[in-house]
């Protein structure tokens, strides 16, 4: 049972001791404001409005006309406050920039979340299916150069040529596609980011077609083509076009989008006169 | 909580000079199994029975010890109180009955090597007295009390020292004492408050009968009790609809976007390390909790930071790589130290054999054993550094995949949706396995390690 001294808070549910009945008291565990117990539900400065926020600082109510809200660097994270206009309260506030709540509107990106998650998806699995692609092409290429016939043959020139070492170009070409493939997949991941999509879909791109024209020459320089196995080659090849048309396809969506995003932004900097930040 | 960087300088130095007292003692062991089996110099039947004698009371106890005093464990400081009184008397009794004075010459390559065993059982009487002497004075800050968890894991440690503490907030709501869950009924009241303009206007909807009752009639403790069916309701600090369920009053306003939302669309997050927030959590939206923009919090969430995936997931293996390499080097470095004593002694085999070929030979053999063993093990690692390398390189690539399909399958906004509404609204939290990416983020959800730290809270270092 709460004593009489004690609220229940209407966000965590912890106890909060009211220490300023007149005041927005402040719950110790999520510090979240509460009303005091005899606090007035309105505005401050307009009696009969209905408060709709409270001052970080002096814990006033405040309605959407006295209400300033403002982003600042907390901890290191984007927070967002709201203070009341008594300039006691705007000084405290000043480590936080005004926050423009109609460019944050015209900003808002929430249609996209759809597109955006399937583009995550596709593009994600097919990066990961292209670094697992590379990661068992190694095995499946040390195994063919050193434990074959067909590697192992130098009458009249080997199958797959070296360097200095038997098998030194399947090492080093396999660790270029590895690296390639290693930064496609982290490309990959971050074309649902909104401040990014438009970026990393390009790179993404680039990285694919690097990819796709590595992978197809180190194929030829192999010899793959002549390598005598029904099914090897077909199947590397089968999961090097999914792979490759899942990163294409997301992508492709993820630059689309991104672009779509970036005219938005750009339109509502027009629309409210702001400058290119 | 308290952590390993909380221990005083004296109880490592306690812990360092153990464990060097348990080497020596492992070396003195062998050498008197190794002197047994070749029978020079006689022990008369009685070296092994030495040997374990040494290794049983001298080597084990001062290695284990030694190896877990400093690391602020109270068993480990009361065996070490143990042992140093035992050993104090024990070398006592020895100086008593042999003196000071007392020594062995043990052979040495054909020299005489002086072991002053009396001054040897003055170093352990003087040492392990001081040893209890600071444990017993220092009592309270090197034995903590029992059921203090200490966080021995330096990397965390460090995290806890710079207020990077956790938050013991489960994911749903806390009841009154700060720490046990709200019971179903409790939530409810707190999650279903709805509001209405009526005629008498704002009104709150009970969540229990759905009448409306007049803000007008709220309590002096916030709360309003349904004039219809009599439940007691909740409210906010401000009068605002959630911006996703407008019958629903707001709980509080998104800490990123500063939207007002009812608790079922907020998700508890640890909060930044200020000094400014006072509480022990925040409140996000589904869309910030994302972090699709810039992330909001110390993540605490089931998002998994994207941009560590690679320095993350590669750690462990280039932790292991470099530690070889470290390895290395050391062993490069010693061998240095070999090769030069190697050379001396080279040198002053022409200057002391007198003539004697026999003993010349077998010292060069001996310098050769000395040295060529070490230089092929060392060029033995060096090629197996040629293998490992590669091979770490590919484990942190298949790492790398496995933890880019689970932020693929993590990051979903589905799933999140349905981790809020399971672990707030249903009460189930949502099952989730802990990211190699990132520190565990809800220890408290582990039971058995979380039960250990909320037993006692005092730091008892700074008492």
């Amino acid at each position: 049972m709460m004593s009489s001294e004690t609220i229940m808070c209407p966000v965590c549910g912890g106890a909060i001791q009211t220490v300023s009945p007149d005041k927005v008291n402040r719950c110790e565990f999520c510090a979240s404001p509460v009303l005091g117990r005899r606090q007035n539900h309105d505005c401050v400065n307009h009696p009969g409005r209905v408060a709709k926020g409270v001052c970080s600082v002096c814990g006033d109510l405040v309605c959407e006309e006295c209400i300033q809200l403002r982003v600042g660097d907390y901890g290191g994270k984007l927070f967002t406050i709201a203070n009341c206009g008594k300039p006691d309260c705007v000084q405290e506030s000043k480590w936080a920039q005004p926050l423009n709540l109609e460019y944050q509107r015209l900003a808002n990106m929430d249609w996209s979340d759809s597109v955006d998650n399937s583009i995550l998806r596709v593009t994600g699995l097919g990066a990961v299916l292209m670094v697992v692609f590379e990661l068992v092409f190694v095995l499946c290429m040390l195994y063919v150069q050193y434990f074959t016939s067909w590697g192992l043959t130098t009458d009249p020139v080997p199958n797959i040529p070296y360097f200095f070492v038997r098998g030194d170009t399947v090492v080093l070409f396999c660790i270029i596609g590895n690296l390639l493939s290693a930064l496609l997949l982290q490309t990959a991941l971050q074309v649902h980011v909104h401040e990014r999509q438009l970026g990393a879909g390009i790179l993404l791109m680039l990285l694919l077609v690097t990819e796709v024209g590595f992978l197809l020459g180190r194929g030829l320089l192999f010899n793959l083509r002549f390598y005598p196995s029904l099914y090897l080659i077909p199947f590397f090849l089968g999961a090097f076009v999914i792979a490759t048309l899942m990163v294409f396809g997301g992508a492709l969506l993820a630059i689309g989008v991104g672009f779509k995003k970036r005219k938005q932004l750009k339109r509502a900097r027009e629309t409210l006169g702001l400058s290119g930040q | 909580m308290d952590t390993i960087l909380d221990r005083p300088r004296g109880l490592r130095l306690i812990g360092i000079t153990q464990m060097a007292f348990g080497f020596f003692g492992l070396l003195a062991s062998i050498g008197l199994v190794i002197a047994s089996l070749v029978g020079n110099p006689s022990f008369l039947g009685m070296g092994l029975l030495y040997s374990v004698v040494i290794f049983l009371c001298v080597a084990l106890p001062c290695l284990v010890i030694g190896n877990y005093v400093d690391d602020l464990r109270r068993n480990a400081v009361l065996a070490q109180v143990a042992y140093s009184a035992g050993a104090a008397v024990v070398a006592g009794y020895f100086l008593y009955l042999r003196g000071v004075s007392y020594h062995w010459t043990v052979p040495w390559f054909g020299l005489g090597l002086d072991v002053d065993v009396g001054n040897l059982a003055v170093l352990v009487v003087v040492t392990q007295t001081l040893f209890v002497l600071y444990l017993v004075t220092k009592w309270k800050s090197v034995a903590p009390p029992r059921g203090v968890h200490i966080e021995r894991d330096k990397k965390k440690a460090r995290i806890l020292e710079q207020g990077l503490v956790p938050s013991p907030l489960p994911a749903g709501l806390v009841a009154s004492d700060g720490h046990t869950s709200l019971t179903d009924e409790a939530t409810r009241k707190i999650m279903e408050v709805r509001r209405v303009t009526t005629t008498e206007g704002m009104a709150i909807l009970c969540s229990n009968c759905g009448g409306a009752t007049p803000v007008a009639k709220a309590e002096k403790d916030n709360t309003i009790v349904c004039q219809f069916c009599g439940v007691r309701l909740g409210l906010s600090s401000v009068f605002v609809p959630c911006v996703n369920h407008t019958e629903y009053l707001a709980a509080t306003t998104c800490a990123v976007c500063g939207e007002h939302y009812c608790r079922m669309c907020l998700t508890a997050q640890e909060p930044p390390v200020d000094e400014r927030w006072k509480g022990s959590s925040v409140f996000l939206c589904q869309r910030c909790f994302e972090g699709r923009y810039r992330p909001a919090v110390t993540t605490a969430s089931l998002v998994i930071p994207i941009d560590k995936l690679f320095s993350k997931a590669g750690t462990r293996f280039s932790r292991v790589g470099s530690l070889y390499g470290k390895f290395l080097r050391a062993y490069g470095h010693i061998m240095r130290y070999v090769l030069q004593f190697a050379a001396r002694a080279a040198a002053s085999v022409g200057k002391g054999s007198h003539g004697n070929d026999n003993a010349g030979a077998v010292i060069i053999a001996i310098i050769i054993a000395i040295v060529a063993i070490p230089v092929l093990v060392g060029v033995a690692m060096l090629l197996a550094a040629i293998v490992i390398v590669p091979l770490l390189f590919y484990a942190g690539l298949i790492g790398v995949a496995i933890a880019a399909v689970r932020i693929i399958r993590r990051t979903d906004f589905l799933t999140l949706e349905r981790a809020r509404q399971e672990g707030i609204v249903l009460r189930r939290p949502a099952k989730k396995v802990e990211s190699p990416l990132r520190e565990e983020s809800r220890p408290w959800e582990n039971p058995r390690e979380w039960k250990k730290e909320v037993t006692k809270a005092e730091p008892f270092i700074r008492r």
